[in-house]
């Protein structure tokens, strides 16, 4: 600044600071979820045809559709697909929440639940899907799952589970349980994943307790078992097939379609495995579904009937390494998974029932800070 | 800086219509850092007293639970932590950058800009992708300890990645251009001459270094020092890509809040936290920067 001029006043800045700040206020509180949102009119929930009313606006995962079938889909039906990414199911729902409208989401059932509660998604009329009877049909779990009744409002897309993927080559053959990772020829060299719910979940399931516990006693056992845990392990990384590949982890948990995915890179797939601990193994799933801002409802339903389709489904399973609840599937995985039957997610897997739930707000937070204390020591 | 002479006496009264002008310059940028810089701010320390809602959306409300989690000693040990790694990346920032803006500023010649260029270049690529390929270069089967093992200055057994030395190692990484620039601009600065004078008075290149050079620089030494130190303090990256469970720092925790956690109110009590930490250090620095104008000024 040239000394020749003296400095605004004080007061001239903080005058227009105010003014800056007030207007900046005023569009931050009517814009965002900091306000209780307005709820949805039941005209935006109805279920719609499955019919072209305009361009597909898809909010997923980078890289979970084979590009294929996208160019497929926009052939057919002659509209583009507007695609964007989200990395986390938080990111996601907090761009729903912000008013961003997408056509197509792919929440997971935990957070589907939370969606359709909050009445963020538009009812699915199944009759529409000309292809919904391979899910529905065939996959009973799916016709009533507990995060959306009745699959009202969503349709199953991918199910997975966690367990423990391992270098075969360096250790040898593991015991087929969570203990395991304590395992001495492994340690240094363990990692779990960078994930609440999956390392909670099993130090739980370890201990055989709920998985989604968050009751002050257990929650404490499991924070004093990971603890012993702790010094065994390199990281908390949800990298772990690379973390495999490169050879920084022996041993690491893993979701089943990583694993299934690292397959593919691998140049000898016998040196690793994968296996699905019999204290129970965590299951996920996630599925389609409408929001009720959705400028074209109809196209989104078409679309999910689309890659319902038996040479949709392989194309993506093969693309993603991923399951899918899709009557006529089950082979194409299961040949895919070869090396590593426990990939594959069986209708008693999904009855074992070992989804993470939501909690209350209180057991939400319980559950926090036990991470906390697991991840900071 | 003050090297002209301070504007005191009668020219004060007399304010020159240009003044107008310059107010006006100002509203801009004012506008732009109370909007996106102060409100967001204001955003979160109003939210370190919120509430979340069964969607874990956040709510604004009057609820002291995520200050009183802050007692927790889980986060006053990792911050201590934080702030022990971002001291040392300070120290070591400025033990790699001093030497390296000396040479370039003062026997660079004509490859002064070109040098400067090459150390900023690289930093034009994201953060997250450096890091990344830091990982890469540190793992086990990285070139780094590859090629330490084959001159065997390494055996199978040693790890630098998921180390505090990878972290601190990804920091400095990350960080040290902060402390080259002020340094640059402090040494380019600095009159030559009084160097001569040093020498002409009989002090060896050791005490002319001690007591000509390095006050001389002290200020854009301790402008890198906040530079680096300030990131430094909230990165998560370095520590999420090349730390062990032993090596989290307060940044990782916050992200966590904010993701996993959907606990937005604690992760804001957090940031506020970790802001006075940062504020108190401030002041220091700010205090020491006023006694060095007022002595300048005589």
């Amino acid at each position: 600044m040239s000394p020749e001029v003296p400095p605004p006043s004080r007061r001239t800045v903080l005058r227009a600071g105010a003014c800056g700040l007030l207007s900046a206020a005023g569009a931050s509180l009517s814009g965002c979820g900091f306000m209780p949102a307005k709820k949805p009119d039941e005209r935006d929930l109805a279920p719609v045809r499955a019919r072209v009313d305009g361009d597909l606006v898809y909010f997923n995962w980078a890289d979970f559709v084979d590009p294929s079938v996208f160019k497929g889909f926009e052939k057919e039906y002659g509209v583009k697909v507007i695609q964007s990414n989200f990395d986390s199911m938080e990111g996601m729902v907090a761009k729903l929440n912000a008013g961003n409208r997408y056509d197509i989401v792919f929440p997971t059932a935990k957070w589907a639940q939370r969606l359709v509660r909050g009445g963020r998604l538009r009812r699915i009329d199944h009759s529409e899907l000309a292809n919904s009877h391979a899910v529905f049909g065939k996959h009973s779990y799916f016709a009533d799952p507990w995060y959306d009744p009745g699959s009202a409002h969503t349709v199953p897309f991918t199910a997975y589970k966690t367990g423990i993927g391992w270098r075969r080559d360096r250790i040898g053959d593991l015991t087929g349980s969570w203990k395991d990772l304590w395992s001495d020829r492994a340690r240094g060299k363990v990692f779990l994943l960078d994930d609440r719910d999956e390392v909670l979940g099993m130090g739980a399931l370890h201990l055989g307790l709920d998985v989604s516990t968050a009751d002050p006693g257990d929650l404490d056992r499991v924070t004093a078992s990971l603890a012993t845990l702790r010094p065994r392990l390199r990281g908390f990384s949800s990298d772990s097939y690379n973390n495999l590949l490169n050879g920084n982890a022996l041993m690491t948990q893993a979701w089943s379609g990583d694993m299934a995915a690292m397959l593919n890179q691998a140049k000898d797939p016998s040196v690793f495995g994968f296996q699905a601990p019999k204290e129970g193994t965590p299951i996920n799933s996630d599925c389609y579904a409408i929001p009720y801002n959705a400028r074209h409802p109809g196209t989104a339903m078409l679309f999910i009937d689309y890659m319902l389709r038996p040479e949709n489904v392989k194309k993506n399973i093969e693309y993603i390494g991923y399951p899918m609840p899709v009557s006529g599937s089950e082979e194409i995985y299961r040949a895919l998974v070869k090396p590593f039957p426990e990939c594959v997610v069986t209708e008693d897997d999904l009855k074992a029932d070992l989804f993470f739930r939501n909690g209350s707000r209180a057991q939400e937070d319980a559950r926090d800070t036990a991470w906390t204390h697991v991840k900071a020591g | 800086m003050t090297l002209s002479p301070p504007s005191r006496g009668p020219r004060r009264g007399r304010r020159a219509p240009a003044t107008r002008i310059w107010t006006w310059f100002m509203v801009p940028g004012t506008l732009w850092m109370t909007a996106f810089l102060i409100a967001s701010l204001v955003l979160v320390a109003v939210l370190a007293v919120g509430t979340t809602d069964s969607l874990g959306n956040p709510r604004f409300g009057f609820d002291l639970s995520s200050v009183r989690a802050l007692t927790d000693p889980a986060y006053s040990h990792v911050l201590l932590r934080s702030l022990g790694y971002s001291l040392l990346t300070c120290v070591i920032c400025l033990l790699i950058a001093y030497p390296v803006a000396y040479t370039i500023a003062l026997h660079g010649g004509r490859f002064k800009n070109a040098m400067i260029a090459a150390i900023v270049v690289p930093f034009f690529a994201n953060y997250l992708v450096r890091m990344y390929g830091w990982s890469v270069v540190l793992s086990d089967d990285g070139p780094l300890l590859r090629a330490l093992r084959s001159i065997g200055l390494a055996d199978s057994g040693t790890k630098v990645l998921n180390t505090g030395t990878g972290v601190v190692a990804g920091l400095v990484y990350g960080f040290v251009v902060f402390m080259i620039i002020p340094l640059y601009a402090a040494l380019e600065r600095l009159d030559v001459s009084l160097i001569e004078a040093g020498r002409d008075l009989y002090g060896g290149p050791l005490r002319t270094f001690l007591f000509v050079t390095l006050p001389a620089t002290r200020q854009g030494a301790a402008a890198g020092l906040v530079l680096v130190f300030l990131p430094a303090m909230g990165d998560f990256v370095s520590a999420q890509l090349m730390g062990g469970p032993d090596q989290i720092m307060i940044g990782n925790l916050i992200q966590d809040k904010f993701f996993q956690g959907q606990n937005w109110p604690l992760g804001s009590a957090l940031t506020m936290m970790l802001m006075l930490v940062l504020l108190i250090g401030m002041l220091g620095y700010l205090r020491r920067t006023r006694k060095d104008e007022a002595e300048a000024r005589g």
